[in-house]
């Protein structure tokens, strides 16, 4: 069989991919050229990844695949998942999602990114003197030698990018790479994609991040349930889409948000009681300081985003305003109307933040007990939320994770609760689950007119939902901001 | 996206891979307690001594024969199941209520209380289980029930102890904990939402272990003279008083030595069955 030469194209003529009776995805004719970029954006569960795994030959043994694609003038079967296999590293090569979990936890990075190379051999120093090089262009001169989990999230995309690319394909799928990343993170696989693109190279993003999508370029395909809905340049449907649901999505992005929670802001008063009064605390892990010398009130009825990369302390920020984890130095003080239950917080996995192997019924049951919730109030909160009451049947691992946040926010506002913090509460779910999920707690927000600190590592979120922001970058660099209630017309 | 992949994996039935070996297991299990609880009430005096039927050979009036001193194997072995599974059932329960108590206090407190348990744990660890029956067994008067069994469940305490801490930390440290904390719904709700589901599988998997541990320790206290004394029925004891007649009465020693075997594999296989599941 002839291997792919440099300047092929890939077409995929026709590829369907079913598990038992359902169609998960059913596409025609796309073609994959060098330098132009090609980026496939959907909701989750749209199929876009069960195709990217169909070009692969990785696609698990109970989905089948049909249809046929070319690489060049070499056609492929896509119902053999064997017959790619010699392309795999050499000439295609996929970055799958969460590199974390994708990295082997027990090789050192740079033995790791030396299986790649052509020619692998146990302990060649030539393999690994190429792996160091590799990293070395990454920026990762620093990391051969340590083991994944000492990795950040971003570090960890890069090097799993590393071990991808060494052995030098041309063709490259990426794999939902926004998940669990901050923007910077992001930008910086961006570029690495855009030179890979520039190089020569073939590129097939699947995302649902269109940030991301914008800032590759080439062509765009929108996907829902299971068929392309729309394809084209990246300028054109980014910014005048033709079909209803694209145009959904594009509004789906926090940045163009209108919702009536956002308008007309009722303007807190200065001189309440601060329900959260936190003064000049400071925290460190180990030497190193996360913050230092912070102080802030939150009154009834304000909303505060804690925003910056990941590892900055947003988290343990908010934890230690609740109370939850204990600070060096300072004091943090919680008013009478906090007592009883009433600080509540969202996680970033609502998958485990209910008793894993009881009912999520059982669970509410006890919620309702305790804060003697009036009768009804679960079922019309539920209603409330789009959910059925017969979801709570169920145990926590058998529900989405956007369906669960929302049984998340039922239980949270049970106690009435007058603070809410919402750590990362939507950085796992889609753009267009993240809307509906934001909707409803904001909507309940208001509604009980309570407080809300927003732990988040996307600004533009954090500007649609707040007024006021604290923006966590090194340790002394903590700026505090208070905006004026932007009135949206 | 991974969500139709994830849902294509997560739906095809696991099931139990082996009902049947969990089936026979309680059955066989159910067999032996019914023997153990109803033998005794039928059968006849198990220390009866009637030296004119010495070394009788098993009939239909007397399946397994008669021993040395003339008296019912049948009903010996009927009583020395019943004091094996009674006092072994006693022995871990217990330890496991010790264990799981002292372990959920540990992982909750930490702090000095987890300092001293640990410690007294980590003493208890040093010592051969045996050993620490053979020393209680020791100060009490010799071959006293009560020794045993303190012997036995003290030795196996810290097994659950040391289970239990661990998983009840894991639990405590978890978001959905800190969340019923924020929720205030109290010490109870975490015990009986949290702990129990997540440690009940862990603990039932133990027992089942610590059943066949305190019934092989028993017999083999009994089989080296150490344990409970003759006249009582007790399958090791039994064994031991029955080898010197091997070859006249083989009987004497197969019927113990099934027994035991029947209830060590039972227990095994539950626990597997369990572990699966």
């Amino acid at each position: 069989m002839t291997d792919p030469r440099p300047g092929d194209d890939l077409v995929i003529h026709h590829a369907v991919v079913q598990h038992g009776t359902t169609t998960l995805a059913d596409v025609s004719d796309i073609r994959l050229e060098p330098g132009r970029p090609l980026t496939i954006i959907g909701e989750s569960g749209s199929g876009k990844s069960v195709l990217a795994h169909a070009v692969m030959g990785t696609l698990p043994p109970e989905l089948v695949a049909r249809g046929s694609m070319t690489i060049g003038a070499v056609p492929f079967d896509l119902a053999d998942p064997t017959g790619r296999r010699h392309l795999w590293g050499r000439s295609l090569a996929l970055l799958p999602q969460e590199p974390a979990l994708a990295l082997d936890p027990t090789l050192r990075v740079r033995a790791q990114v030396a299986e790649g190379v052509a020619g692998w051999r146990p302990r060649h120093p030539d393999a690994s003197r190429m792996a160091d090089e590799r990293l070395a262009r990454l920026g990762l001169t620093e990391v051969g030698g340590s083991y994944p989990h000492t990795l950040s999230g971003g570090m960890a995309q890069r090097v799993a990018y590393a071990a991808a690319t060494i052995g030098g394909a041309r063709i490259l799928v990426v794999d939902e790479p926004s998940k669990g990343l901050d923007r910077h993170s992001l930008d910086r696989l961006a570029d690495l994609l855009s030179a890979h693109v520039r190089e020569g190279g073939l590129l097939l993003t699947i995302t649902h991040d269109l940030e991301l999508a914008r800032r590759l370029g080439g062509d765009v395909m929108v996907m829902r349930e299971a068929a392309v809905l729309e394809s084209g340049s990246a300028e054109r449907v980014l910014t005048a889409p033709q079909h209803a649901y694209t145009r959904a999505l594009l509004a789906a992005e926090p940045s163009r948000w209108d919702f009536p929670w956002m308008r007309g802001v009722a303007a807190t008063d200065a001189a309440a009681e601060p329900l959260v009064a936190a003064e000049s605390i400071t925290k460190s892990y180990g030497a190193a300081p996360l913050f230092e010398d912070v102080s802030l009130q939150v009154r009834p009825g304000e909303r505060w985003a804690l925003t910056g990369p990941s590892g900055a302390g947003k988290t343990t920020l908010g934890n230690a305003l609740l109370r939850l984890t204990s600070v060096d130095s300072g004091s943090v003080a919680h008013s009478r109307a906090t007592a009883g239950g009433r600080l509540q917080k969202l996680y970033q996995d609502p998958g485990h933040s209910f008793p894993r192997r009881v009912r999520l019924e059982t669970a509410m049951g006890d919620v309702v007990r305790r804060h003697g919730v009036e009768a009804g109030r679960v079922g019309s909160l539920l209603e409330k939320v789009g959910l059925p009451h017969e979801i709570l049947r169920r145990r926590p691992g058998q529900v989405s994770g956007g369906e669960l946040q929302r049984i998340a926010i039922v239980r949270a506002m049970l106690p009435r609760p007058a603070l809410i913090f919402a750590d990362e509460a939507t950085s796992r779910l889609d753009l267009a689950t993240q809307a509906t999920t934001m909707d409803i707690l904001m909507t309940e927000v208001e509604d009980n007119g309570c407080a809300l600190l927003l732990v988040t590592h996307d600004t533009a979120l954090a500007r649609a939902v707040t007024h006021h922001q604290v923006r966590l970058g090194s340790p002394d660099d903590v700026d505090i901001r208070s905006e004026d209630p932007v009135a949206v017309s | 996206m991974t969500t139709p992949l994830l849902e294509a994996t997560a739906t095809i039935p696991t099931g139990r891979r082996r009902p049947l070996a969990r089936r026979a297991a309680l059955l066989g299990l159910s067999l032996l307690a019914a023997f153990a609880i109803v033998g005794p009430l039928l059968l006849a005096d198990p220390s009866a001594q009637d030296l004119s039927r010495f070394l009788e050979a098993p009939s239909a009036s007397e399946p397994l024969g008669r021993d040395d001193y003339g008296r019912s194997v049948l009903a010996r072995l009927a009583h020395a199941t019943r004091l094996s599974l009674a006092l072994s059932a006693l022995c871990v329960a217990t330890a496991l209520l010790l264990g799981t108590v002292a372990g959920i206090l540990s992982a909750w407190f930490g702090g000095w209380i987890d300092a001293v348990l640990r410690a007294v744990s980590e003493a208890f660890v040093a010592v051969p289980a045996l050993l620490v029956v053979l020393l209680v067994s020791a100060l009490a008067s010799g071959g006293s029930l009560w020794a045993l069994y303190l012997g036995l469940a003290l030795a196996q305490w810290v097994e659950y102890f040391r289970v239990v801490r661990a998983r009840s930390g894991l639990v405590l440290g978890s978001p959905a904990v800190e969340a019923a904390g924020l929720l205030e719904l109290g010490p109870a709700h975490v015990v009986r939402r949290h702990l129990w589901p997540d440690l009940r599988p862990l603990l039932g998997t133990l027992a089942a272990l610590g059943m066949v541990t305190s019934i092989l320790a028993m017999s083999t206290l009994g089989f080296v003279k150490v344990g409970l004394q003759p006249p009582r029925a007790e399958l090791g004891l039994m064994i031991t008083e029955s080898f010197p007649f091997y070859d006249v009465a083989p009987w004497m020693s197969l019927a113990p030595i099934a027994v035991l075997f029947l209830l060590t594999v039972c227990f095994l296989a539950l626990r597997d069955s369990k572990e699966r599941s």
